[in-house]
């Protein structure tokens, strides 16, 4: 299990799409950074956002749907392993590389831009774990639906963009149409900013968006687990 | 002793059936062929006998445990390599077995592997950057690092190249060499010919015929060659090993078997005969395989 983690490890650090994963957000963070006022506490719910987005949309379906594709479950329920612990360690790992992520835009955000950070750790942490279990739930889900690795990524764009938009990530939400606007807060990556935003603005999140998320993660990831095929 | 068992296997898929009552048994060190083709039921044999699926009827004993039931002591027995299987792109050779090695409770030493399948030079070298034998040399090391007592290789040589083939047959045997029973899947007549001890020929769902390469061809040959005109073939038919002679015209036709040949031209010179285009045909498994099932080999 352990060499099976290592191993896993340094496939994704091989991978382009993990450091696109780290380097798109930042991207954007760095680009929107510089034009920013000190006491923001929008800009970086945003970019975690999308960081989380990213990996649990794009990654981790990819990953997973690409090992089924090329029959690597299969291989590996003919050795005295279990293709779950795959999973296991895929999700783990897909995991880390969303905290990597956010770490990244947290240090860099406060290191460099010199942005507000949250004193209080629980509430954020809380926030990035629902958060993080609905888009993981959303990439499964994908997963076991696709065919092969490259339609779950197809799936993973298509899906992406418009869920990104309807978060308000694309455009600010108080510049949406009102009722767009009060849709997006029921999307996952919507409820996930906008906690992000109460952790910001220092108090604790509004309890609707976490439900939201909490109720995605549940809802889906039995769909997810409903649907998934081995081969 | 039989290394595998199989007795009266039915499968169906969405209410057809795939297989049909197969029956076979598998001795200790031989290499045992499973040939027909393509949607004979080969594969979904092979996946019952690995556990992979579960059978609707009949019993499998591998190495006296049920592969559904007691699956995870078969499986630290047992070496696979899958049709259609592949690595991730970017794993290297040595972590591929590295990681495969880790599987098992007692498995081999990987570096001896990587020397004896001659993949010590592409040992750093990423999958998606191996030739399709390299791949399939990996595939065996692979299904070999468990130090297993059976192995299972489906389609090993579809897409290489005749080199290639000819060279991973001989490993094949090399494998068997060191007391490992093989189990090879194969719809192709020339590599079962070549490697197999038994072949069971699959068509439909069923074993339409169980022997050795040569009991399945028959081992009888056909002789044919043209007379000049008026000269005679009397006491052909006597001859030792001589099945049968068909005249027309001047075509003549021998069938025999063992060194029949031999004595057919020996008797042919003594009388002074002279023969022209004389042919000799080894039957085929192809031949067998259309006289077992009424079709040719290569139509399904």
């Amino acid at each position: 299990m352990t060499k099976l983690a290592v191993v896993e490890l340094k496939l994704l650090v091989r991978e382009p799409g993990a450091v696109f994963s780290l380097l798109i957000p930042l991207f954007i963070l760095v680009v929107f950074g510089s034009s920013i006022e000190p006491g923001d506490t929008v800009l970086l719910p945003m970019a975690l956002a999308i960081a989380v987005g990213l990996v649990g949309l794009y990654m981790l379906p990819t990953t997973l749907a690409t090992y089924r594709e090329r029959g690597i479950l299969r291989r590996l329920s003919t050795t005295p392993v279990r293709p779950a612990n795959l999973l296991v360690v895929q999700v783990l790992l897909q995991l880390v590389l969303a905290l990597a992520a956010c770490g990244l835009l947290i240090a860099v955000a406060g290191a460099v831009l010199g942005a507000h950070l949250p004193t209080r750790v629980l509430p954020g942490a809380l926030t990035f774990l629902l958060g993080t279990a609905a888009m993981f739930a959303i990439g499964l889900l994908i997963a076991a639906l696709a065919p092969n690795g490259r339609s779950a990524n197809g799936i993973g764009v298509l899906l992406y963009f418009p869920l990104a938009y309807l978060a308000g990530l694309m455009q600010p939400a108080s510049q949406m149409p009102a009722i767009v606007a009060a849709v997006g807060e029921y999307t996952p990556m919507g409820a996930f900013r906008l906690s992000m935003q109460d952790v910001w603005a220092g108090g604790v999140p509004d309890p609707l968006p976490l439900g939201v998320m909490a109720a995605y993660a549940l809802v889906v990831s039995v769909l997810a687990a409903r649907f998934f095929r081995w081969e | 002793m039989a290394v595998i068992d199989v007795t009266d296997l039915r499968k169906r898929y969405a209410g057809r059936p795939v297989l049909d009552g197969v029956s076979f048994a598998v001795e200790a060190g031989e290499i045992f062929g499973i040939l027909g083709p393509n949607g004979a039921g080969k594969t979904t044999t092979v996946e019952c006998v690995e556990g992979l699926r579960r059978p609707d009827g009949g019993s499998i004993r591998v190495l006296g445990l049920d592969p559904y039931t007691d699956g995870r002591a078969l499986r630290e027995q047992v070496g696979v390599q899958l049709q259609h299987t592949q690595l991730p792109e970017n794993i290297k050779v040595w972590e591929a077995l590295d990681l495969y090695a880790s599987f098992y409770a007692r498995p081999r030493d990987w570096r001896e592997l990587l020397e004896e399948w001659g993949l010590a030079d592409k040992r750093d070298a990423r999958f998606g950057k191996l030739s399709g034998g390299q791949r399939q040399r990996l595939f065996i090391a692979l299904a070999l690092v468990g130090d297993p007592r059976v192995a299972f290789l489906d389609e090993l040589t579809t897409g290489l190249d005749p080199q290639a083939r000819r060279a991973t047959w001989e490993l094949v045997k090399r494998v068997r060499d060191h007391g490992v029973t093989v189990v090879l899947v194969s719809h192709f007549m020339d590599e079962v010919e070549e490697l197999c001890d038994r072949v069971a020929v699959l068509d439909r769902g069923r074993v339409v015929a169980l022997d050795t390469p040569v009991g399945l061809v028959g081992g009888e040959q056909r002789m044919r060659f043209t007379l000049l005109p008026g000269d005679s073939v009397a006491g052909l038919d006597a001859l030792p090993g001589v099945t049968d002679v068909t005249r027309t015209g001047d075509r003549v036709v021998v069938t025999g078997r063992g060194d029949f040949a031999t004595a057919v031209t020996a008797h042919l010179a003594r009388h002074r005969v002279t023969v022209s285009d004389l042919r000799i045909d080894r039957r085929t498994l192809d031949d067998a395989f259309a006289a077992l099932t009424g079709r040719s080999f290569t139509d399904r």
